[in-house]
């Protein structure tokens, strides 16, 4: 565990050179750091920029010239004071900054620790926190998306709708409970039922959508499969859009797989280009075979290539054959090439595939083939609803998974009449997950709703 | 008089009398001090014992072997059990007390306890040597300090609303801990020299009308059950015949008085600093703050037989006595009626419950127990509740025995002991039934059966209450095992076992033995709590199970043990105002940090990694 009294420095924006680069300092002694690696002799005004150099604080040299941004604690995103200091994005140059800042008394931070202190200070929840490590991480820009609409508060908003209506309702039943004699109906029995199962099928929609949402997290595999020398490789180069795979053709030339992590429709993609499958001598191209089987199995989805120009052959239709049970793009390449065989008259190309006949070559092919990709990955995982914050985080869905079990409890109590006390069990259990996501909440909270909303007492 | 004791008690309201009781069965020499025996357990407010979760606290307190179900069982003038329609969890006993009947009651109760030795006199200062209460010393004929020097091992205080009360009758301002009785100004300040934080809390009471000028017959009429539930599970049954209550409603006439006169609440302009309750709000507030309710509830209660007082429920307010009496009038029926005395509201100083361990004990000086409306609570029960806690574990101190602390999960004066020295008090603290997380396994029948073998254990439970409950514990055992042995027939022919037939909503134990097909063994006297003990374990089965794991998650946390002098700076990570928070309040577990406000759950785990397992 990090100590958290201490002053800490880091790099705050991201590793490579950039238009700018910040110096971010937390801790009781930020001013203090900051005053000896400033040129500038005044104390900084609280969340004012200032245009001043960051020098040495031993020799006074001078680094670089730099925007120095004070944010008194507890206003900061720490909840620390906090010095940020905007330089030129020259890495060399930001971390002679942070080379001052640990010589004037502050010590170098470690991974996500401005964000435990913030977590500490109560300035983000556990959500906002998580969040900030998906953003840091993130591949693609959809990904950056969701995990920046995490950090909002868009999934913190969609549970804490939830978690207010679950909360309301715990209250009008609590309150019908401790106060029976005051003359309220705080809440009509029977659409108890009805309510909560409104609630359920909401928590429902954000747990389909999560379907999505693990997509965009963690993203999925797929395999480019097809007999040697079709073009797979000419497709995985086109498509990560640089030549990783050496392509020749001498048929084989792929014996390993070759994966790459793409961007395709702002799910991250791991592309794998596979050995051929065909029955081989060559012990290192067998086993490159073996491993494309694999491949095919736990890809999600799988693009086959076949080779228009030349006869369908019995390596051809043992591919189709292997491939059948998953979902699959089917590329017809060499378009460009005299037609030994037609997509369409060919009955072993299901009705259900997505044919695209491309010559590999052009782009307008390309996009098709990402297109039809993307489509049939979205398939395999729902309905995409983009309006929807996409919940992205394991130890979220199975905390809705939770919540979702415990409402369709407590609605299934409610619709068969059983009495407030044990719809309660299930609609406090409901509370206790949600909770575990936005923040807890306490039996005096209940309490406090309760006289808020109704005249309680004689 | 003597002037050594085990355990001096301070005050005799129903705080100091469970207390002083439970100390004095427990075998110790126990000094009652208390201004007049007159006010013995005396009802200053509401005339009524009980209500929900209250009626839980007294069922505990009597199963503990404590005095207040008994006493208003001998003395009640109506009884109900609130939330019936609803599952026996939440089932509550209350009652109407005859308020002068009910004291003499307890005060005789008392007065035969041969190891109680009254004191009439005040309190005037606390005597401590180091860390140890030694005794106090009474205030001398003129008020002051410097009277007589009592010696104890332990003492007791629960003086109420006396520490600087100060009443408020529109703008008159009278220091009274009630009304017409003076504060105790010295023992308030001895005690906040003691270096303990305090605050100051508001509560407030309704007129008195004189019962020969009102037309009863004119008002609904709010019966009792027949036959009535006793609280104590010694009382067979109640013969007595009850009282009504009537009932009736404020006006927009009277709304309009309200805000015309608003000014001259103390409640409104600024007269009174005192946090008062928001479950039992004045009249002035309920007005204001819900301009939107056309009109709100009013109950006249008697106070007793052959007492003219009515008291007016749900109309407390502290205005000047002729808005009073203008406010009276415009109720309609009561247009002719006398006021007897005004409403008032009333202001006092209270120790935070923080400052205490969960044997009511304080933190710093060992020996020195609170208990009642000084700890920041209201109510007769909540205050009875932490008497008797505190006279069994000043009893104990005496004796160097280990203190009896109730848990969460056993009991709701175990829930009320924890919310209070975790949490202390913002606003006047009063139970409620959403306040317990076990709810189901705290329920009205089974009280005995959770804390009538602890009480016999520390020695508060006599033969006679030990005799019946060994066997109506024979009885609910083995007509537990009937019921999951015996196959019955439910009504569309199906064959199951009872247990489990009786999780049907539709099927009734009652039925099931009517019926002949399951041969329980019922005692005539306590035939009902037999029922109730089996049909509700069979019929909640399934929820009972699922809370008792709940309780068994939480053991992990709430064994955890922190040590008093636990040294919460020095875990690096915590927050200077976590560390505040928890050095404030010193938990005992770790369960009990987790309750604290503002303590997350990142602290608790960091703390956790510092606390031995």
């Amino acid at each position: 565990m990090f100590a958290t009294d201490d002053t800490i420095v880091a790099i705050a924006t991201p590793p490579g050179p950039g238009g700018i680069g910040v110096v971010r300092v937390s801790g009781p002694a930020s001013v203090a750091v900051a005053r000896s690696i400033l040129r500038r002799a005044t104390p900084l005004a609280p969340r004012r920029a200032t245009l001043t150099d960051a020098v040495t604080p031993d020799s006074g040299r001078a680094i670089d010239q730099v925007v120095a941004t004070y944010f008194p604690r507890p206003g900061s995103y720490t909840g620390e004071d906090v010095i940020e200091l905007s330089g030129h994005g020259s890495p060399v140059l930001l971390r002679q900054i942070v080379s001052a800042a640990v010589v004037a008394g502050a010590r170098l931070a470690e991974p996500g620790e401005f964000t435990f202190r913030a977590y500490l200070n109560g300035r983000v929840d556990l959500v906002q926190a998580e969040a900030v490590a998906d953003l840091v991480d993130a591949v693609t820009p959809l990904q950056a998306r969701a995990a920046f609409d995490q950090l909002e508060g868009t999934i913190t908003n969609a549970v804490a709708e939830i978690d207010r209506e679950v909360f309301d309702l715990i209250a009008r039943l609590e309150a019908s409970l401790d106060f029976p004699d005051e003359g309220y109906h705080f809440v009509d029995a029977l659409s108890v039922g009805t309510e909560v199962t409104e609630l359920a099928a909401r928590v429902s929609r954000l747990l389909t959508d999560a379907g999505r949402g693990r997509l965009l997290r963690e993203g999925c595999q797929v395999a480019i499969v097809g007999k040697p020398n079709v073009g797979k490789s000419t497709l995985f180069n086109r498509l990560c859009g640089a030549p990783r795979a050496i392509v020749t053709d001498v048929s084989g030339t792929t014996r390993d797989l070759l994966t790459e992590t793409i961007d395709l429709g702002g799910i991250p993609v791991t592309l794998v280009d596979t050995a051929g499958l065909r029955e081989t001598r060559d012990s290192i191209e067998a086993e490159g075979v073996s491993r494309a089987r694999r491949a095919v199995k736990a890809a999600a989805v799988v693009v086959v290539v076949l080779d228009r120009s030349r006869p369908l052959d019995a390596e051809d239709r043992a591919v189709l054959a292997d491939t059948s049970e998953t979902r699959r793009v089917i590329v017809v390449s060499k378009c460009d090439l005299p037609a030994a065989w037609s997509a369409r008259l060919e009955p072993v190309v299901g009705g259900a595939d997505h044919v695209i006949e491309a010559c590999l070559l052009t782009d307008d092919k390309l996009l098709a083939v990402r297109d039809a990709v993307v489509s049939v990955i979205e398939e395999t995982d729902g309905e995409p609803q983009r309006d929807v914050p996409a919940v992205t985080n394991l130890r979220h869905i199975e905390l809705l998974g939770r919540v979702r079990v415990s409402l369709f409890r407590a609605a299934e109590a409610g619709r068969s009449g059983t009495t407030e006390e044990l719809v309660l069990i299930d609609l406090q259990e409901a509370r206790v997950a949600l909770e575990e996501i936005s923040g807890a909440r306490t039996p005096e909270a209940v309490l406090e709703h309760i006289f808020e909303t109704f005249c309680i007492g004689k | 008089m003597a002037t050594r004791f085990d355990v001096l008690v301070v005050g005799a309201g129903h705080a100091g009398v469970e207390a002083a009781y439970a100390a004095a069965r427990l075998g110790r020499h126990v000094g009652l001090c208390t201004l007049s025996d007159t006010t013995v357990a005396h009802m200053p407010c509401n005339p009524a014992i009980g209500g929900t979760a209250k009626g839980h606290l007294v069922r505990e307190i009597d199963a503990l072997g404590g005095l207040m179900g008994r006493a208003i069982d001998a003395t009640g003038l109506q009884f109900k059990l609130l939330n019936r329609s609803r599952g026996p969890a939440v089932w509550s006993p209350r009652a109407q007390a005859d308020k002068r009947v009910y004291g003499k009651w307890v005060a005789d109760v008392l007065h035969r306890e041969s190891r109680i030795e009254w004191v009439f006199a005040r309190v005037g200062r606390l005597l401590v040597k180091g860390a140890h209460v030694v005794g106090v010393e009474l205030e001398d004929a003129a008020g002051n300090p410097g009277g007589t020097t009592l010696l104890a091992e332990a003492v007791v205080v629960t003086t109420g609303t006396f520490l600087n009360g100060l009443i408020h009758i529109g703008p008159k301002q009278v220091p009274a801990g009630r009304v017409g009785e003076p504060p105790s100004h010295h023992l308030a300040e001895s005690l906040k020299g003691l270096g303990f934080r305090w605050g100051r809390l508001k509560t407030g009471t309704p007129p008195r009308l004189d019962r020969r000028s009102i037309d009863l017959t004119r008002f609904d009429e709010a019966l009792g059950d027949d036959p009535a539930v006793p609280f104590s599970f010694m009382t067979e049954r109640i013969d007595r015949s009850q009282v009504a209550c009537h009932s009736l409603y404020t006006t927009e006439e009277v709304h309009d008085l309200v805000r015309q006169n608003i000014d001259q609440s103390p409640l409104y302009n600024g007269q009174i600093q005192g946090i008062g309750p928001r479950y039992c709000p004045s009249l002035e507030d309920k007005v204001m703050r819900f301009p939107n309710r056309e009109r709100h509830h009013v109950f006249l209660e008697p106070e007793g037989i052959g007492v003219d007082e009515i008291y007016v429920n749900g109309y407390s307010m502290s205005l000047p006595v002729n808005v009073q009496e203008a406010l009276i009038h415009a109720l309609p029926g009561l247009e002719e009626s006398v006021m007897l005395r005004p409403g008032y509201a009333v202001e006092y100083d209270f120790i935070q419950p923080t400052e205490l361990l969960r044997t009511y004990e304080t933190h710093t000086i060992a020996g020195l127990f609170l208990a009642g409306q000084i700890n920041g609570t209201s109510g007769y029960e909540e205050a009875a509740a932490q008497g008797l806690m505190a006279g069994i574990n000043a009893a104990r101190h005496v004796a160097r025995e280990t203190p009896l602390i109730l848990e969460r999960n056993d009991a709701y004066i175990g829930v009320l002991a924890d919310d209070l020295t975790t949490r202390g008090c913002l606003e006047p603290y009063r139970m409620f039934t959403s306040r317990a997380e076990h709810r189901l396994l705290l329920r009205i029948d089974n009280a005995d059966l959770r804390l009538t073998a602890t009480g016999r254990e520390i020695g508060l439970v006599g033969d006679d209450r030990w005799e019946q409950f060994v066997e109506r514990q024979q009885r609910f055992e083995s007509n537990m095992r009937c019921a999951e042995r015996t196959t019955v027939t439910v009504h569309n022919g199906e064959r199951t076992r009872a247990s489990l037939a009786l999780r049907r909503p539709d099927v009734r134990l009652e039925t099931l033995v009517g019926g002949g097909e399951l041969p329980l063994e019922l005692s005539p006297e306590h035939r009902e709590i037999d029922l109730w003990s089996v049909e509700t374990e069979c019929k909640y089965a399934g929820y009972l199970k699922r809370q008792a794991a709940t309780v068994e998650r939480a053991h992990r946390l709430e064994h955890r043990r922190i040590p008093g002098d636990f040294p919460y700076d020095s875990v690096s990570g915590l927050s200077r105002e976590v560390v505040e928070r928890l050095t404030e309040t010193r938990p005992e577990t770790l369960g009990q940090a987790s309750r604290i406000p503002g303590i997350t759950a990142a602290a608790v785990a960091l703390l956790g990694a510092r606390v031995a397992r």
